[in-house]
């Protein structure tokens, strides 16, 4: 275990060596602040949100009757409308006041920035590997008193390692963006949203915590996905490539196939488990316990494909 | 020459059903440097992957210090610091920091173990700067710091010289010297280059289309008893021709203003007087240590790769 440890620190030092990591973490962090300069600007211009108003109370039961008309109207598209009424009444049976964009929405719309990291976190999964065959430096690796298949799982650890850095990176920093450009909001700030049909209350930190969470469970696939292919053909451009698009198109690989009755042992069906908090899923009959299975699975697969080529090949002319 | 550090026992590698060595039998001692002679293509690099266990072994096995390669990859590879062909490290990291990678690999080795190692190899000065702006011979040193960290008993250098200059291939030399003789170490250095070999090595094994085709100790090859080529460099030409027909009992060419015969070392002195004796004057004498070589070469023969 302690020379686990040693193993993910020689890692860690290579990753943070290497001037590419850190124009990655550069380009986050131009990313996250640009959007919030650009915000604030665009707000300002706008001038729609000002300070909270005295009467919110009244605001909301007026817009809560405005909606109730358009319900009467149209029924057929009551949904959305039906949740903003609940929501609205809890408001106001609780004394919660909503809550203009400070912070805390700001951290919300960051979350579209972990695509990115997944993006990065595929080029550091698809390179960790193949990088010591293309500088040659893995025969210097493999001779030292340690098993191959520890030292592959320092790397994907490392890997993993990388994604909750970046996560946490951008979870901080959209924080302090938000709170330096939109106002401090407290943790416990209640956040509001609809189950099975009844309004719950959360504080806003878990909230938004899990939803990053839950949004990198498509990170950790591809990225364990490029492992795999990397170390398999130990071309990093083909893994990145590869997995890459299948990031991209995923969605439409699933659609494609929905009618199929294994469609739901796709990996891209299941690879977003927001599906089971909020809103319904894309293939029916998904749960949540089959999804995390047919998760498991596949890590199981691709990390036991990478461990196959990884300890069985010879080392030959790199 | 006393305890066997690494045995190779019947070591046998085929690729896609087409055997690449054929079984390899020998030893190596502690303290005593072994050559692995052959030429391009001959197996010296996948005998040598195949002791570090960074290729599979087809058949037979390799102990080191008794451990068994195969069976027992951990402890028979910690007795073992080695290069495998070029010294390839992290260009963007210092070389301490290269160092400081490998140390925390092996348990045990201490910053003032990797300050010693740095010092051994005279890098003390430039041990900070990234690797990318070393020279080759500086890389090569950093590689052979990398392979003494942790003390080993047997140092594995593929083609140690390979880019070195001159004074570089000497320093290397002298310091692999150093290391047989007063640590004890065994090192196996394979190369391509003979007169190399036989300035480092106390033996040298040669291999060619992965068999071990001779076995000898760099002594034996240059017996004191074995004719040698000599070349003469004497005035007038002529007439010393003519001495040195009489005087060796053989054939005398001439080549280049050079006279060129054969005779034991022995004689020598007694040519030389005889020489002298009838006034011819003598610039130079040279003695070939081509034996070797010839040997080489006659045994390699002019057979392709198989």
């Amino acid at each position: 275990m302690n020379n686990f440890i040693q193993l993910i620190k020689n890692e860690q030092m290579k990753m943070y060596s290497q001037t590419a990591t850190w124009v990655m973490l550069i380009i986050l962090a131009v990313l996250v602040v640009g959007i919030g300069v650009f915000f604030k600007v665009d707000g300002m211009l706008m001038e729609d949100s000002g300070e909270p108003s005295e009467n919110w109370e009244e605001q909301l039961q007026a817009e809560n009757e405005q909606l109730q008309q358009e319900i009467d109207k149209e029924p057929g598209f009551s949904g959305m409308n039906e949740e903003t009424i609940a929501m609205n009444q809890y408001r106001l049976d609780h004394e919660i006041p909503p809550d203009d964009y400070d912070a805390w929405n700001f951290v919300q719309e960051n979350r579209s920035n972990i695509s990115l990291i997944s993006l990065l976190t595929i080029i550091v999964a698809a390179s960790i590997i193949a990088n010591e065959f293309k500088w040659g430096t893995i025969k210097l690796l493999l001779i030292r008193p340690i098993s191959r298949t520890k030292i592959l799982a320092a790397k994907y650890v490392s890997v993993l390692v990388y994604a909750i850095t970046m996560l946490l990176f951008l979870y901080v920093l959209s924080f302090i963006t938000g709170s330096l450009l939109f106002g401090f909001a407290s943790i416990n700030e209640p956040y509001l949203f609809m189950k099975d049909g009844e309004v719950q209350e959360a504080p806003i930190f878990q909230h938004t915590a899990s939803q990053y969470l839950l949004s990198s469970v498509n990170l950790v696939m591809m990225a364990t996905f490029a492992f795999m292919i990397s170390t398999v053909f130990r071309n990093s451009a083909l893994a990145i490539g590869v997995a890459i698009f299948l990031m991209m198109s995923g969605n439409t690989i699933v659609g494609f196939f929905a009618n199929q009755e294994w469609a739901k042992y796709i990996l891209f069906a299941n690879t977003d488990l927001n599906q089971f908090f909020t809103g319904t899923p894309m293939i029916s009959g998904l749960t949540l316990g089959f999804s995390i299975t047919v998760l498991i699975a596949y890590l199981i697969i691709f990390l036991g494909l990478a461990w196959v080529f990884f300890t069985k090949r010879d080392v030959t002319n790199a | 020459m006393s305890e066997s550090i690494m045995e190779l026992k019947n070591l046998k590698k085929t690729i896609k059903g087409k055997p690449i060595i054929k079984g390899l039998n020998f030893s190596i001692q502690s303290g005593e440097v072994f050559g692995f002679l052959g030429p391009n293509g001959a197996g010296k690099t996948t005998t040598i992957r195949m002791m570090a266990g960074l290729m599979r072994m087809s058949e037979g096995d390799v102990y080191i210090q008794g451990h068994s390669v195969k069976k027992n990859f951990k402890e028979a590879i910690q007795h073992v610091g080695a290069i495998v062909e070029n010294p390839e490290m992290y260009p963007f990291m210092s070389g301490r920091k290269n160092l400081v990678h490998y140390a925390r690999m092996v348990p045990g080795i201490t910053k003032e173990r990797i300050d010693e190692v740095v010092q051994l190899v005279g890098l003390e000065n430039r041990i900070n700067e990234k690797v990318s702006k070393y020279s080759l011979g500086m890389r090569q040193r950093l590689g052979i710091a990398q392979a003494l960290l942790h003390k080993p008993s047997i140092l594995i250098l593929d083609e140690p010289t390979n880019g070195l200059d001159p004074s570089g291939i000497r320093e290397i030399r002298a310091y692999i010297r150093r290391l047989a003789s007063e640590e004890g170490v065994a090192v196996i250095v394979s190369s391509h280059i003979l007169s190399e070999m036989e300035l480092m090595c106390d033996r040298i094994g040669i291999i060619k289309n992965g068999e071990l085709i001779s076995m000898q100790s760099v002594n034996d090859a240059l017996e004191e008893t074995d004719k040698k080529e000599v070349f003469l460099e004497a005035e007038p030409i002529n007439e010393a021709q003519g001495v040195l027909k009489e005087a060796v009992n053989g054939k005398v060419t001439t080549q280049g203003g050079q006279l060129i015969f054969t005779a034991k070392r022995e004689e020598l002195p007694s040519i030389v007087q005889k020489l002298v004796e009838h006034n011819i004057n003598i610039y130079g004498v040279t003695v070939s240590r081509s034996t070797l070589e010839d040997k080489f070469l006659n045994l390699i023969g002019e057979g392709a790769i198989e």
